[in-house]
């Protein structure tokens, strides 16, 4: 381990005030030993980085899938004061709301099994990839339904099932949206783009449920051992992007006039309550909405293959759940005995509410909320539940997927796209990308094994395991 | 053309050494077209087809780059134009700068051998005058 980090406990680390000059709290991070192999100081200097941000409340936190990212590390979680505190799109980064979604269906394995033609109809009815256009001729209307309305906006165009919302975080949107801040440059990227997948690590799969660790759970979530089920990940597109790039340039401007100093300039950030902090915030729900919008748009496309060639009734595929990775919310947490709304981001971290929390679905309020985590291709995913431990340590956040361990530079030279395929293909695994780089980046040997990252959160009591799903099927961009 | 890739996790890192700034503002182009569309964008029979000008200005010379960077980004995803050519032309001290970039249309067939950028950040940014001229690192967010 680094020099000064001090372990806490077998699976917390601390990261004390002094690391880096001008940290107001410490740092804490969950790892294990194995996995601590491959901790880069990069990251541990980032989180610390987050520490000396104004208001930041108990510590500057990181899930055990923490990688060096830019401004916050990626699995890095930080929450602040609602007056004393900072809003970053550091903390949030160029893909806000990227996310997981999972829809079952009522097939089992056997229906799948080698059936390639799934796939590819699949990779035809998602647009992937660098350029990809959507096939929906949007409009600015449109543009600013999904913007306003999220995943809600979708459905009602008949994108969907009304049971799908209350199945996403937020029921699929953010009140707070504010459209007046998001800039001409972003509507015009982000209208061709609505129901696109995207690239890099992107994907949709097909899985299949593999175990179930916690059988209650998974029947009040819906899922069953051998159950076919399809996993979405993706977020807000060239908006989103362009909504960070916006902001990050306004608030540089707002950090120098709030005499505000930072180690990295991509901390850029304002208080919460001032104008530049509150205009980012809502084109940033803005884009959060958009994303949810858009997986939702790819979950119709998804239902309709699956209904054309298996015949499933399109009511028979509900979404388990929907998460974000990439946000900052306003969300009431207990900090010093106190509960209060605070500005918890999440970067490269899903939130993870537990039993009795009312933001999530009514009818999984005993239980926690689902906790989606992909893996990388051809590793499995898992189903979680969320905890009190999350909302007690956390702030009700824990990891999001597995981790990067290896660059794609490095991942270009050593890893041939076409073997990783064979690979997966010979263990029943077929992937379609759009060129032999987009499989090679994203090999199952550039992450850490998500196994071992969900160990980690399901073992300090972050979340709790309930599935895992194994993929059968990849589309990536 | 001078730049390479150098390690990093999760994203893009690229250094680019020229003898000015303006070229190294006219390698991190080329550096970016190629990481979004692959390492043999060129179609000789289309190449310089179409042109845009971009005006951009910054704080520093490490926000102006950040700013063109994220321009260029822009204006090729928009359009659908692969740049395969820039001139660029810096004012340092007043931080602006005027770029003719010239392209081919978008073709799915020959260009989608990279990944997409989401954006030019400022971590890890950096940019340096020595007796060799200019040498600077940005990274991409992919």
């Amino acid at each position: 381990m680094l020099a000064g980090i001090q372990k806490k406990s077998d699976l917390e680390w601390e990261v004390p005030v002094g690391f880096v000059p001008g940290m107001r709290v410490p740092g804490r991070f969950y790892l294990s030993d194995s996995l601590a192999a491959t901790l880069e100081e990069g990251a541990i200097r980032q989180l610390a980085n987050v520490a000396t941000l104004p208001g930041i409340l108990r510590n500057s936190l990181a899930m055990p899938d923490i990688h060096w990212g830019y401004g916050f590390p990626i699995g890095g979680v930080a929450a602040f004061d609602m007056t004393e505190g900072v809003i970053s799109p550091g903390g949030v980064g160029f893909d806000i709301n990227c996310g997981v979604r999972l829809l079952a269906t009522p097939l089992g394995y056997k229906d799948v099994a080698g059936r390639r033609d799934l796939v590819d109809a699949l990779y035809q009815a998602v647009p992937t990839g660098v350029g990809a256009k959507s096939s929906l001729r949007m409009d600015a209307r449109a543009l600013d339904g999904m913007m306003t309305k999220g995943a809600r906006y979708a459905v009602e165009s008949g994108f969907g099932l009304p049971g799908d919302l209350t199945r996403c975080e937020e029921n699929g949107f953010m009140k707070a949206a504010d459209t007046k801040p998001v800039s001409a440059k972003a509507r015009q990227r982000g209208v061709p783009q609505g129901g696109t997948l995207g690239s890099g690590n992107h994907f949709l799969e097909v899985q299949v449920v593999r175990e179930i660790y916690d059988p209650a759970a998974a029947q009040a979530f819906g899922i069953a051992e051998g159950q076919v089920c399809c996993m979405i990940h993706c977020g807000s597109r060239g908006l989103g992007h362009q909504v960070c790039t916006d902001h990050i340039a306004i608030l540089e401007g707002a950090t120098k006039r709030y005499n505000i100093k930072l180690p990295d300039r991509q901390l850029a950030c304002a208080p919460v309550s001032s104008p530049e902090g509150k205009a980012y915030f809502g084109a940033m729900a803005a884009s959060a909405n958009y994303a949810w919008a858009n997986r939702q748009l790819i979950t119709h496309a998804a239902r309709e293959v699956f209904r054309k060639i298996f015949s499933v009734p399109y009511e028979e595929m509900p979404l388990i759940y929907d998460v974000a990775h990439n946000v900052a919310k306003i969300e009431e947490h207990e900090d010093g005995g106190r509960k209060g709304p605070v500005c918890v981001h999440r970067k490269g971290a899903t939130r993870a509410f537990g039993p009795g929390c009312r933001d999530i679905p009514p009818e999984l309020a005993g239980i926690g909320q689902p906790v989606i985590i992909p893996g990388s291709m051809g590793t499995p995913s898992f189903v979680l539940k969320g905890t009190q431990g999350a909302m007690e340590k956390t702030f009700g956040s824990t990891c999001h997927g597995s981790g990067r361990v290896m660059s794609r530079s490095q991942a270009k030279k050593k890893i041939s796209g076409k073997e990783v395929a064979a690979g997966l293909a010979r263990q029943g695994i077929y992937v379609r990308a759009p060129n032999e780089a987009a499989i090679s980046d994203e090999a199952p040997d550039v992450y850490k094994p998500s196994t071992e990252v969900v160990r980690v959160v399901h073992e300090a009591g972050l979340s709790r395991l309930v599935a895992r799903l194994e993929p059968v099927g990849v589309i990536k961009g | 053309m001078s730049f390479e890739e150098l390690p990093h996790t999760a994203d893009v890192r690229i250094r680019a050494r020229a003898a000015t700034l303006d070229g190294i503002f006219a390698d991190l182009t080329n550096a970016l077209m190629q990481v979004m569309y692959g390492k043999e964008p060129h179609s000789p029979g289309l190449k310089g087809a179409l042109t845009r000008e971009i005006d951009a200005s910054g704080d520093d010379t490490g926000s102006l780059l950040r700013n063109f960077l994220s321009d260029v980004l822009f204006v090729s995803e928009v359009d659908r134009i692969v740049f395969t050519g820039a001139t660029v032309q810096v004012l340092e001290k007043e931080h602006t700068l005027h770029a003719v970039l010239s392209g081919e249309p978008f073709d799915p067939a020959r260009h989608a051998g990279g990944t997409e950028v989401k954006g030019i950040s400022f971590s890890g940014l950096r940019i340096e005058q020595d007796t060799n001229g200019y040498i600077a690192e940005i990274v991409f967010d992919v």
